[in-house]
């Protein structure tokens, strides 16, 4: 059934109005892969600007410098390598880093879960009071919160030392932990907490059984941000520590103004050699597990 | 084991979910509560099973009172809407989950033993992550029935499986419902599911009860404009009482003399001059050609129309007939032998037997049910 | 099969067993919240804002170490702190701006390449950006110190392309050398806070439906145009975060500034660090921060209001 002829509008494209493709210059063939993997040189690129500084640490943990900062390339050695602890009060800066990060993750993670429950799980009148609480941390430069806490314990006249360093990291490292908690536990599907009551499980047992296990994701995140904030913390450690109170960094930075010894690299490159081991077997027995199930 | 809700009620702020209820669901029943998101029924089957504190009321199982005892004291269990299996636990331990929290030490046998139930077996040791929707909506069940509940609670328990399967599952759920013969309450918004498989329907709007009878009686003699609707397709139209004895109202619809059993007026308006809802079922309904409106027998409803639309339907084929007393008038014709006269256009009559008719209360909207919820 | 209905039954009279709530219940939940919170929020105020407001007291204060302080309404510290430090204040801004500029153009393509382009590598690639953190970030900054030496291949490149010639004339850079520069304390700015701007926009990337991609192009977009009129909207609550991660820590860092750079190249961070460890000028120091947190939360508010209504809708 045709239509009245005045009635149809000209076909708006001739078949050749149809663009049509072009057939690329074979010479031009580099500058087209290039162009069309763009991102993926420039994101290899940006890894690569990540990345350097850590090889170039791992290099120069062979190294044997000449004077005392350890800058330029001599000769590869080991020597480095075979004594970490060779150079004074280095290790003992290292374990006192250690223990403060630990302490600090148990207290941040302790104290941050009980909060990011109340805040995700239950609605009251302070709530925005407490939200703004606990993001203001994070919205500050280091500086202001370490040089207002190191005043305030200067004029109340505590002694600058361990427990003003982990009373410091404990407060920085609180935030991290409640949000990350918190954006756990408000994924959580309330209904499996509901199931467990359900069937049988007490209050108690709930928050043991089904509560607590399904929360433990963000808790371990929550704590491992914790530790390597802490760990790695300066500024705000510089402020709070004392004289006679030496962390990791803090030695790192007395170092690189006295001479750098190569130990430094050393346990630099180790840990950054550890923690990625950790985190790939993670990986691997993770996709093994997934797929022999 | 009886369930007996009096007066039960929940509010949420200014929101009424339900309204005080009074509610016996006998023991070994298979109960639906049926009706659109929002309508209270989801709310109802918390507060059975103490996930939810009635604002009033009480919930009665058997002669004791459980109102005050929270969920974990009490002997109902629950397949949830999307499941809420454990993520973190494999099938064997989701299902031994309640075995367990009871302190019964040796659950391997009797999880096993369930599992095989829903055909399960040699999925024990898989999270509910790798499983289909219709594997986890057995573990559920599983988890549920293990524990030997005296009533089992089931909130949309086949909402997220595919048709096909939904079909499947029906049947699985009222073979197990017969075959332990515990009291099942269901909650469904499917209107199909809850007729294929409940013995008896609570159809609920706005936080209360619409009406509440088996499934057959509900679709024959609705008793209101909702459930009418809400349940299949209806031609309501309105009419008005011209005569009344005690077997038969004689009614009038814009001309149309019709006439209606005294027994399913659902005891409205029954004086001569008073107004009602007359109701019929399309595939009630006889479609015959003008032509052949002589033969037509005597004593039926009848009405003239001309057909709007014919839709083909495989089965059947479904027209829209215009006609003085009601627009777009819906019949559903078997395609046994087609008439090719039936085209739209052409002058039709329906006639339908008196005893399929039904008579609902005029002060209420005869489109309620209709809107796009009540699928 | 019977079953008794009554719809719409009037409520239960008060008084009726039925009617009254199980005791006991409400009050005691309405409280849990506050005793969760309570630790936290202590902790937060007592070494949080308590040291901020004492602070705020510190800084209209005189006195010395020696006589103790108190408080004068020495406002004149303020004026002496901007006089002085005019210029630390200019510096820490504008180097803390130019850093996070970076650290978007360099994290974004990164972030993209994660999110849409990395396929089962997608894992990996994020620990790889996560792993620098491991070694700690004093000494991955001295490591630039070898990596930007005089002399050293990287700056012997920018040589040879002229690159450095360009950075002096802008006085970014002077002598032909790198280190003890502007670009240098650039440089290590964005170095250190990059992975703070691509874990945000990561996240934001993420959460973008590829399928939004296959619609913008169906519907005649170039990849030029999709990118501007789809991805970078939607990923714009990244950006936001992104930026404000990277740019309040580098505009108060000093780390930078001490190792890679030179006397001329200090932002307020080092002033502080300096009146407070060194001088032991507490209201000096006090009145700097104080300065410095309220420009960051003008920026930050000004830049949040700008990016929330008009784009962040």
């Amino acid at each position: 059934m045709a239509p009245p002829s005045d009635t149809v509008p000209p076909p708006p494209r001739t078949p050749s109005a149809v663009p049509r493709a072009r057939r690329p210059h074979p010479l031009l063939a580099p500058v087209r892969l290039l162009r069309r993997h763009a991102v993926v040189v420039a994101g290899t690129l940006a890894l690569a600007y990540l990345l350097v500084p850590n090889l170039v640490v791992l290099v120069f943990s062979f190294n044997k410098p000449a004077g005392r900062f350890n800058y330029e390339w001599r000769t590869f050695s080991t020597d480095a390598w075979t004594d970490p602890c060779g150079v004074a009060d280095m290790c003992g800066s290292l374990s006192l880093s250690l223990r403060i990060a630990v302490l600090a993750t148990l207290g941040a993670t302790v104290l941050g879960t009980l909060a990011a429950f109340a805040l995700a799980r239950y609605r009251f009148r302070a709530k925005g009071t407490a939200n703004a609480l606990i993001f203001l941390p994070m919205a500050m430069p280091e500086v202001v919160m370490a040089a207002s806490l190191g005043t305030l314990f200067l004029n109340m006249r505590v002694a600058f030392g361990f427990t003003t360093i982990l009373i410091a990291h404990v407060m920085f490292c609180l935030s991290f932990v409640i949000v990350a908690v918190k954006a756990r536990v408000m994924s959580m599907d309330p209904r499996l907490e509901e199931a467990a009551r359900d069937l049988y499980a007490g209050p108690v047992q709930t928050f043991l059984r089904v509560t607590l296990p399904l929360a433990a994701p963000g808790i371990a995140a929550g704590a491992l941000l914790s530790f390597a904030l802490s760990f790695d913390d300066f500024i705000i450690t510089q402020f709070n520590a004392g004289p006679s109170t030496v962390t990791f960094p803090m030695f790192v930075w007395g170092a690189a103004q006295r001479g750098t010894p190569v130990q430094v690299n050393v346990i630099g490159t180790a840990m950054f050699v550890l923690a990625v081991a950790i985190v790939l077997v993670g990986q691997v027995t993770a996709n093994h597990r997934r797929r022999s199930r | 084991m009886t369930i007996r809700l009096s007066g039960l009620a929940k509010e949420f702020g200014d929101f009424t979910a339900v309204h005080p209820l009074d509610l016996t669901i006998p023991e070994g029943s298979f109960f639906a509560l049926l009706g659109a998101s929002g309508c209270g029924k989801t709310t109802t089957l918390r507060m059975i099973a103490g996930l939810e504190e009635p604002t009033a009321g009480s919930v009665l199982l058997g002669d004791d009172d459980i109102t005050a005892l929270p969920p974990h004291r009490r002997p109902v269990n629950t397949v949830f809407q999307n499941y809420a299996l454990f993520p973190h636990l494999d099938v064997h331990d989701n299902v031994a989950f309640g075995l367990r929290r009871r302190g019964i030490r040796s659950v391997r046998k009797q999880v096993d033993e369930m599992l095989e139930l829903v055909e399960l077996g040699g999925m024990a040791r898989r999270r509910p992550r790798q499983l289909s929707g219709g594997q986890q909506q057995r573990v559920a069940l599983a988890r549920a029935l293990i524990n030997q509940p005296r009533v089992l609670l089931l909130d949309e328990p086949l909402g997220a499986l595919d048709l096909k399967l939904r079909r499947q599952m029906q049947l699985e759920l009222k073979r197990i419902q017969t075959e332990i013969g515990i009291t099942f309450v269901h909650v469904t918004h499917d209107q199909e599911e809850a007729m294929t498989m409940a013995d008896t329907v609570a159809v609920m709007r706005g936080g209360r009860v619409e009406q509440l009878a088996a499934p057959a009686e509900l679709y024959e003699n609705p008793r209101t404009a909702f459930v009418a609707n809400f349940l299949g397709t209806s031609n309501l139209l309105t009419a008005r009482v011209t005569a009344a004895d005690a077997d038969e109202l004689r009614l009038d619809a814009s001309g149309s003399p019709l006439r209606l059993p005294a027994a399913r007026g659902n005891g409205v308006a029954t004086d001569p001059g008073g107004q009602l809802l007359v109701g019929v079922r399309p595939e009630k309904i006889t479609v015959t050609h003008g032509a052949d409106a002589d033969g037509v027998a005597a004593g039926r409803n009848r009405l003239d129309g001309r057909i709007r639309d014919a839709s083909y339907l495989g089965v059947s084929t479904q027209y829209l007939v215009d006609t003085p007393a009601c627009p777009a008038f819906a019949v559903y014709r078997q395609n046994t032998d087609p008439d090719p006269r039936l085209v739209p256009g052409a002058d039709v009559v329906l006639h339908w037997d008196p005893a399929h008719t039904f008579g609902l209360d005029a002060a209420q909207d005869a489109d309620a049910g209709t809107g796009e919820d009540a699928t | 099969m019977t079953a008794v209905v009554t719809p719409g039954a009037p409520a239960a009279p008060p008084g009726t067993p039925g009617a009254e709530r199980p005791p006991g219940r409400r009050p005691r939940r309405r409280l849990t919240p506050y005793w969760l919170l309570l630790p936290a929020a202590l902790w937060l105020a007592v070494f949080f804002v308590a040291p901020l407001v004492y602070q705020a007291s510190t800084s209209v204060q005189t006195g010395s170490l020696e006589e103790g302080y108190r408080v004068t309404w020495h406002f004149a510290t303020y004026g002496e702190v901007l006089e002085r430090y005019g210029e630390h204040f200019l510096r820490s801004f504008g180097y803390a701006a130019a850093a996070t500029a970076l650290c978007l153009l360099i994290g974004y393509p990164l972030a993209y390449m994660i999110a849409f382009r990395a396929g089962r590598w997608r894992n990996v690639l994020l620990v790889m950006v996560i792993a620098p953190f491991f070694t700690s970030f004093l000494i991955r900054t001295l490591a630039w110190k070898t990596i930007l030496s005089d002399g050293g291949p990287v700056v012997g490149a920018l040589d040879v392309l002229h690159v450095l010639d360009v950075t002096s004339r802008l006085g970014l850079t002077s002598d032909d050398r790198v280190l003890a520069t502007p670009l240098a304390v650039v440089c290590g700015l964005t170095y250190n806070f990059l992975p703070f701007m691509i874990l945000p926009l990561y996240g934001s990337l993420e959460r973008i439906d590829p399928s939004l991609h296959e619609a913008a192009r169906d519907l005649y977009a170039t990849p030029a145009t999709t990118f501007r009129k789809v991805t970078f909207p939607l990923s714009l609550p990244g950006v936001v975060a992104g930026t404000l991660l990277t740019f309040i820590p580098a505009s108060g860092d000093y780390i930078n500034a001490q190792l890679l750079g030179s006397p001329n190249t200090q932002m307020v961070g080092n002033a502080i660090q300096k009146q407070f460890l060194n001088v032991l000028d507490y209201p000096t120091a006090a009145a700097m921060s104080f300065v410095l947190m309220a420009l960051i939360l003008v920026a930050v508010t000004v830049y949040m209001r700008r990016a929330g209504t008009e784009e962040l809708v």
